[in-house]
């Protein structure tokens, strides 16, 4: 997760973005992580955490002229858009609350929104082969033996590398945060 | 528990708590072993990762969507933005503008507006103006009373006036002249003298021009054929003939013949000595020709009126022409007119009268 070095850098590349929307590429791939983990923890499954998203960042875009840079990170902004939709999509959807609607109160003040959108450049940094069975294990959430068989593999062998790779994210997720 | 040298027993648990959480993401699993537990959460969260293309979907469609709309937000919130960061686009007529102000598109529309009206305005002006000329265009008229000396037209068969009498006999009036022609009358004509001893003795006259004269005969009524029998004839209030009111002939009056009023011959009085101007009670103002407005002709026409007794114009004709239209308007404004008639002595009489109407554009 790109992360811009003090306010001042945000600023510009949202005035940036103001005055010429194809800038807003480098705020979106700035702030995709931290958007999806924000709305990932409020909803049940990975597409109505895509559909929000993606809804989120139409939004910004349609809107990002009236944005005012008021010393909140554009992050904020975002997440407050976030929780807009959010807030809609469990009014009209009432029986599928899975969170409670205080969540939707400090939407920048939740640390495992952090860790949650650190996760999945974690994943990218992994070791090719562990990468690729956590991608078809967990998002595309195939099992040992699909696996095994995509890789040529034993299933023993993925799942020693399902292993290792849970592993290794936990200690670089510890070695940030502990 | 190592965690860098797993066992089997914990590969396999990891596993199957995996298991269970994909199966049943809403139930959990529970394990003792904080390590498992810490990587359960982490597989976990792991469900939820996005998947590996649609974050680059996402952006081609963001990108896509810059590209169809080509700008994002409001008309007034982009120039906000251009306010900002100065753009350095050199100022155009209905461009986003540069330096310290912005050129709104919108005033630039009510500029040009306004002056398209101001345009618009000054080349209609001359329309109205022309139109104007209407509205400021004068007609008057107005009666002429004729104060030059009592004369009547001069003509060898006819004058003016008239005027009959008779004392009641029963016979028609006998042939003779009329007395002379006097601007008063205190005497009227008689053929039979009923009182032959008046305490004042006064020459019998007709009201009439003096200088016209009759020959010298025997008092009678010149258009008669009764020859030889005296009579004042069967008219009344004095006068000879079978006309009324000390005249001499068949009209009425003090003149003499067919008219009325007083002079010889018919025909109308003129206005003054002892007859009255009529006074016009109904006069409605002609109409401005459009030939005559368009050529900003002006004048007066002079006509010619016989105002009757009862009040109607008639005879009318023009003495002095203005042209372009304008003397048929007079005509037919006047022929319009309508007066209480002249009178001599009390009584209606027709006269003619002159009026003039005045064509003005101002």
């Amino acid at each position: 997760m790109k992360v811009l070095e003090n306010g001042t850098d945000e600023q510009l590349l949202v005035v940036a973005a103001q005055r010429d929307p194809s800038r807003f590429a480098e705020l979106y791939e700035g702030n995709f992580e931290r958007v999806y983990a924000f709305i990932a923890r409020r909803v049940a499954s990975r597409e109505d955490a895509q559909d929000l998203t993606a809804e989120v960042f139409h939004e910004a875009l349609r809107n990002l002229s009236r944005f005012e840079w008021r010393g909140l990170p554009f992050a904020a902004w975002l997440l407050g858009i976030a929780s807009h939709l959010l807030a809609d999509r469990w009014r009209h959807f009432a029986r599928r609350h899975e969170v409670p609607a205080g969540d939707l109160n400090e939407p920048g003040a939740d640390p495992q929104i952090e860790t949650h959108a650190m996760l999945s450049q974690l994943v990218d940094a992994l070791a090719p082969d562990q990468r690729l069975v956590v991608l078809r294990r967990f998002v595309e959430q195939k099992s040992l033996r699909e696996i095994a068989g995509e890789l040529g593999r034993s299933e023993g062998a993925v799942k020693q590398l399902q292993f290792r790779a849970l592993q290794n994210l936990r200690a670089q997720m510890r070695s940030r945060y502990v | 528990m190592s965690d860098t040298t797993p066992d089997t027993t914990m590969i396999d648990q990891l596993d199957a708590g995996i298991e269970a959480l994909l199966a049943h993401p809403k139930t959990g699993t529970s394990v003792s072993d904080p390590v498992l537990a810490e990587l359960l959460g982490i597989a976990s969260q792991l469900r939820m990762l996005p998947s590996p293309e649609f974050k680059a979907m996402l952006k081609a469609d963001l990108l896509d969507r810059v590209d169809v709309t080509g700008e994002t937000g409001t008309r007034k919130e982009r120039r906000k933005a251009d306010l900002t960061v100065p753009s350095g686009v050199l100022p155009t007529l209905a461009g986003t503008g540069a330096g310290l102000y912005p050129v709104h598109r919108s005033s630039f529309m009510v500029s040009l507006v306004a002056h398209a009206m101001a345009v618009a305005l000054l080349v209609t002006s001359g329309i109205w103006a022309a139109q104007g000329v209407r509205e400021v265009s004068r007609v008057s008229s107005h009666l002429v009373t004729d104060v030059s000396p009592y004369l009547l037209p001069a003509a060898d068969d006819k004058t003016g006036g008239g005027g009959g009498g008779g004392d009641l006999d029963k016979v028609q009036a006998s042939k003779g002249m009329p007395p002379k022609f006097s601007r008063e009358q205190f005497a009227p004509p008689a053929v039979v003298v009923r009182n032959e001893d008046p305490k004042l003795a006064v020459d019998p006259t007709v009201i009439g021009p003096p200088n016209i004269s009759f020959p010298v005969g025997p008092m009678g009524d010149p258009i008669s054929g009764v020859m030889g029998i005296p009579s004042s004839g069967t008219g009344t209030g004095g006068g000879i003939g079978s006309g009324r009111d000390g005249g001499v002939g068949v009209g009425s009056g003090r003149g003499v013949g067919t008219g009325v009023g007083g002079g010889i011959g018919g025909g109308v009085y003129l206005v003054g000595r002892g007859v009255s101007a009529p006074r016009a009670i109904y006069d409605p103002e002609p109409e401005y020709s459009e030939e005559g407005r368009k050529a900003r002709y002006q004048g007066t026409v002079l006509l010619q009126v016989v105002v009757g007794v009862d009040g109607r114009t008639r005879d009318v004709r023009v003495a002095r022409s203005l042209g372009m239209g304008l003397d048929e308007k007079a005509l037919e404004a006047v022929r319009q007119w309508r007066f209480d008639p002249a009178t001599q002595d009390g009584q209606p009489v027709a006269v003619l009268v002159n009026i003039e109407v005045n064509f003005r554009l101002y």
